[in-house]
C-alpha cells in the first residue's frame, strides 16, 4: 500500500486490447445487423458492478480499518464475488482525513461508477462521505462511526448507520458506571465522536444527580497521556469515562497502568474495538466497555458465527468486531442490491429500508425515518485473568433486552433530528 | 495548584527527555550530513518493532540489540542510496527520505499487519514512586537515565576522541577532510548509523508507553522535527533544551487549556522563530547557506 490512493483492484485496459475490443464489438453488431440476427451483446453486463469502500489506510485509525476492509470483502467473496448474476469487484480507496475522506468518495462515483459505499472510519469522515452520498444520490453504509449526527441532524435519504449512535451505548453503560460511584471524570477526544460522548454523559449524569470532578479534551494522536493521568489522580474521580478511540486507546491504557492507577479508579468506554485492547496487551487492560459484537458472544446467530470461521480461517486469527461490522454493514448493502434486483440507487435504498436479518428474537434493521440500525450492544468488562491472548472479555448483559427498551434507547421518530428528505 | 503545577513541570521535565531522544538523532543528521531525515519517525519505528520480536523471541534483554539493528540499518540505507545525495539538491534528500519513510511504515505493515500490538516494560521496572504531589514511574526515570547516559556518551564521543573531531571537522569543510586523506564516506555512514542508533534506541524505550503500530513514525517525527526548530538546526545543546522546553510546555498547556494541547509545541515553535528565525542555538552554516 505505497500509493495510499490506489484502488485496490483496477482493470488495466492497454491500448492494443481497447483496440481489439471495439473491433471485435463492432465486427459482431456488423455482422448480427448484415444476418439479421438480433444483436444480444450487452455491455453493461460484462461489466463488473463496482462497489465502493473507504476505509483508512494511513492515519490514525489505519489499525482498526485493516479489519473493517477484510470484512467488507469476505462479504463479497462469500457471494463468490458475483451480484445480479454479473461479476462484483470492491474498489477500495483511503480516507486518510475528513477532505481526503470527501475527495475519495467523489472519485468513487464520479471516475470508479459505483452503485454503492460502505466505509467511514471515524465519524468526521463518516459525516464527510454522506454529503457526497446525498449530493451523488448513491447509497451509503456508515459501518464504524458513532457520532449522532449522521442519522440525526445531518441525516440524508440515501445514508444508513450500522453502530449504535453514541447516546445508544451511554444509555446502555451509564448505569453501570452510576453503580460504581457518584464522582465521574470524562477524558474524550477533541472531535466529534468524542465530543458526543461527552454531551451525553454530562446530560446522564445531570439527571442522575452525578458530579463531573473534571472533563478533559484530548487532541487526536497524543502520544503522552501522563499529564492528563495526574490531573485525574488529582480530581479523585469514582470512575473515569473515556472517549478516545483506537490506538490513541490503547496508548492511554498502557499510560494508565504505567503511573499505577489501574486498579485505583475504574475506567470505563463506550464502543471500543477489540483490536485497542489486544495493543494493550494483557498486563495493562482494564475497564468496563460497551462492545457492538465480540466473536465469542454464544448468542452470535449461525450466519455470523459461519463469518467468524471464515475468517479466521482465512486470517489466522479472531473477527475482531471491526470485521463484523465491516462484514455486516457491506452484507447489507450487497443484501439490497440482490432484492432490489437492481443497481438503480432509489431501488437499492428503497430495499435497504426493507432489509432486515434475525437475530434472537430481534429483527434487525434500518429505520426508515432516520436509516439507524437497530441492534442490541454488549456490556463487557476484562478477564480478571487472560490466558488467550485474544479473548479479553467477560459479557456481562446484551442490551437493550426488551424491544420497549430498545425503543426507547434508540428514540423515538419524536425525539430524532432527522428531517429526512426525498428520493 | 501549586502541588499540580510541581508535578506537571516534573513530568514535563522526564517527557522531554523523551522527546530530546527522539530528536537528537535527527539533529545530528542534519548538522553534521546536511541531510533533512524525513525517514527518522520511520527508523523509529523499526527500532520499536525490532525490540518487540526481540523481546518476544528471546526475552527483554535482547530487546537491548534493537538500537544497534536500526544503526545497522540506517548505515546500509546510508550507503545504498543517501550517499549519493551529498552536496546536491537539499530537496532531493528531503523526498528520498519521506519516500523511505513511506516504505518502511507499509512493510511494517505488511510483515506485523496494522492492528496495535502489546508491548510491555520488564517487571523490574514496573511500579513508581511518589513525593508528595509529584509521581514518578520507574520505567520512567529509567528513560531518563538512558537518555542522559546516551546523550553524555556522544557528547564526549565527539568532543574527546580523534574520531569525534573528524566527525565535526568533516561536517564543516568535507573537502579539507578529504584532502587530508581521510576516508570521509566511512564517518558519514557512522554518523547516518549513529543518528538511526539513537532513533532506534527512542522506539526501543517508547514502546511499552506508546502504542506499537506501523503508523507510530508520525507520534515522533512532528515532535522531533519542532524540537529540531526550536533548538536550531544542527545545535546538539538547542535540541536538549528544546526537547525540555516542549515537554514542560504540553504538560502545563494540559493542566490549564487540555484542548490547546496538540497545538502547544508549534505555538511555542512559531513564537521562538519569530524572536529568533534561527532557532535559540541555530548558527549560520557556511556549508548550507
Amino acid at each position: 500500500m505505497t500509493d495510499a490512493n490506489k484502488p485496490q483492484r483496477i482493470s488495466t485496459i492497454r491500448r492494443r486490447s481497447l483496440l481489439l475490443g471495439a473491433g471485435s464489438l463492432g465486427a459482431s453488431g456488423l455482422v448480427s445487423a448484415r444476418l439479421g440476427m438480433p444483436y444480444i451483446g450487452n455491455a453493461a453486463a460484462a461489466e463488473p458492478i463496482k462497489i465502493g469502500m473507504i476505509w483508512a489506510k494511513t492515519g490514525s485509525i489505519v489499525d482498526q480499518s485493516e479489519y473493517l476492509a477484510q470484512g467488507g470483502m469476505l462479504a463479497l467473496e462469500q457471494r463468490n464475488n458475483t451480484l445480479l448474476g454479473r461479476p462484483a469487484e470492491i474498489v477500495w480507496l483511503d480516507e486518510p482525513n475528513p477532505q481526503g475522506a470527501q475527495q475519495n468518495a467523489e472519485r468513487l462515483v464520479g471516475e470508479h461508477k459505483v452503485v454503492g459505499m460502505v466505509g467511514g472510519a471515524l465519524s468526521s469522515f463518516a459525516l464527510g462521505i454522506s454529503a457526497v452520498a446525498k449530493k451523488a444520490k448513491i447509497p451509503y453504509v456508515a459501518a464504524n462511526a458513532a457520532t449522532g449526527d449522521l442519522t440525526g441532524k445531518s441525516c440524508n435519504k440515501y445514508t444508513f448507520r450500522l453502530q449504535p449512535p453514541v447516546e445508544v451505548h451511554v444509555r446502555a453503560l451509564a448505569p453501570y458506571c452510576g453503580e460504581i460511584g457518584k464522582k465521574w471524570y470524562l477524558l474524550t477526544a477533541a472531535y466529534a465522536f468524542g465530543q458526543d460522548i461527552k454531551k451525553a454523559f454530562e446530560a446522564y449524569a445531570k439527571a442522575n444527580g452525578i458530579t463531573i470532578v473534571g472533563a478533559d479534551e484530548v487532541p487526536v494522536g497524543t502520544p503522552d497521556y501522563s499529564s492528563f493521568i495526574l490531573k485525574i489522580r488529582a480530581a479523585k474521580p469514582d470512575v473515569v469515562i473515556g472517549g478516545v478511540a483506537a490506538s490513541d486507546l490503547t496508548t492511554f491504557l498502557k499510560q494508565w497502568n504505567e503511573l499505577g492507577m489501574r486498579g485505583r479508579i475504574p475506567f470505563a468506554e463506550i464502543s471500543v474495538g477489540n483490536t485497542d485492547l489486544w495493543g494493550v496487551g494483557p498486563e495493562a487492560a482494564d475497564g468496563l466497555y460497551t462492545l457492538t459484537w465480540y466473536y465469542k458472544n454464544p448468542n452470535n446467530p449461525p450466519e455470523e458465527q459461519a463469518m467468524a470461521a471464515a475468517y479466521e480461517k482465512k486470517y489466522n486469527r479472531p473477527a475482531a468486531d471491526k470485521a463484523w461490522m465491516g462484514w455486516f454493514g457491506m452484507k447489507s448493502l450487497l443484501d439490497a442490491i440482490e432484492a432490489a434486483k437492481s443497481t438503480e440507487p432509489g431501488a437499492i435504498v428503497a430495499a435497504l429500508e426493507k432489509w432486515q436479518v434475525k437475530r434472537g428474537d430481534l429483527d434487525v434493521h434500518y429505520r426508515d425515518f432516520d436509516h439507524q440500525m437497530v441492534n442490541r450492544l454488549l456490556i463487557a468488562s476484562i478477564k480478571p485473568k487472560i490466558t488467550d491472548k485474544w479473548d479479553y472479555f467477560d459479557i456481562k448483559a446484551e442490551l437493550p433486552k426488551t424491544q420497549g427498551d430498545i425503543d426507547k434507547a434508540f428514540g423515538s421518530q419524536a425525539e430524532s433530528a432527522c428531517k429526512m428528505d426525498a428520493l | 495548584m501549586l502541588d499540580m503545577i510541581l508535578s506537571q513541570a516534573v513530568n514535563g521535565l522526564v517527557l522531554g527527555f523523551l522527546y530530546v531522544l527522539i530528536a537528537v538523532g535527527l539533529s545530528i543528521i542534519f548538522g553534521l550530513l546536511g541531510i533533512v531525515n524525513f525517514a527518522h519517525g520511520a527508523f523509529f519505528a523499526v527500532g520499536a518493532y525490532v525490540a518487540l520480536v526481540l523481546a518476544r523471541e528471546f526475552g527483554w534483554w535482547a530487546a537491548l540489540l534493537a538500537p544497534f539493528v536500526t544503526g545497522a540499518l540506517g548505515m546500509l540505507v546510508e550507503i545504498v542510496l543517501i550517499r549519493h545525495l551529498y552536496g546536491k539538491e537539499p530537496l532531493l534528500g528531503l523526498i528520498l527520505t519521506f519516500a523511505l519513510a513511506l516504505l518502511f511504515e507499509a512493510v511494517l505493515r505488511m510483515i506485523f499487519g496494522g492492528a496495535p500490538l502489546p508491548f510491555s516494560a520488564p517487571r523490574f521496572l514496573s511500579g513508581f514512586v511518589e513525593y508528595g504531589p509529584i509521581l514518578l514511574t520507574k520505567y520512567r526515570m529509567f528513560v531518563l537515565v538512558v537518555t542522559v547516559a546516551a546523550l553524555v556518551a556522544f557528547w564526549a564521543f565527539l568532543t574527546y576522541t580523534p574520531f569525534g573531531r573528524i566527525i565535526r571537522a568533516g561536517s564543516r569543510d568535507a573537502e579539507m577532510v578529504g584532502l587530508l586523506g581521510i576516508n570521509l564516506p566511512v564517518v558519514f555512514s557512522f554518523v547516518f548509523g549513529i543518528g538511526c542508533l539513537l532513533a532506534g534506541l527512542a522506539g526501543l524505550l517508547a514502546a511499552p508507553l506508546w502504542t506499537v503500530t506501523p503508523s507510530m513514525a508520525a507520534s515522533a517525527i512532528m515532535p522531533a522535527f519542532v524540537i529540531v526548530t526550536i533548538g536550531g538546526l544542527g545545535s546538539y545543546v538547542g535540541a536538549i533544551i528544546a526537547g525540555l522546553l516542549v515537554g514542560i510546555t504540553i504538560a502545563m498547556t494540559i493542566q490549564f487549556q487540555p484542548e490547546w494541547a496538540g497545538a502547544a509545541m508549534y505555538v511555542l515553535m512559531a513564537a521562538i522563530l519569530l524572536v529568533r528565525p534561527r532557532g535559540l542555538f541555530g548558527e549560520k552554516w557556511e556549508r548550507f547557506e
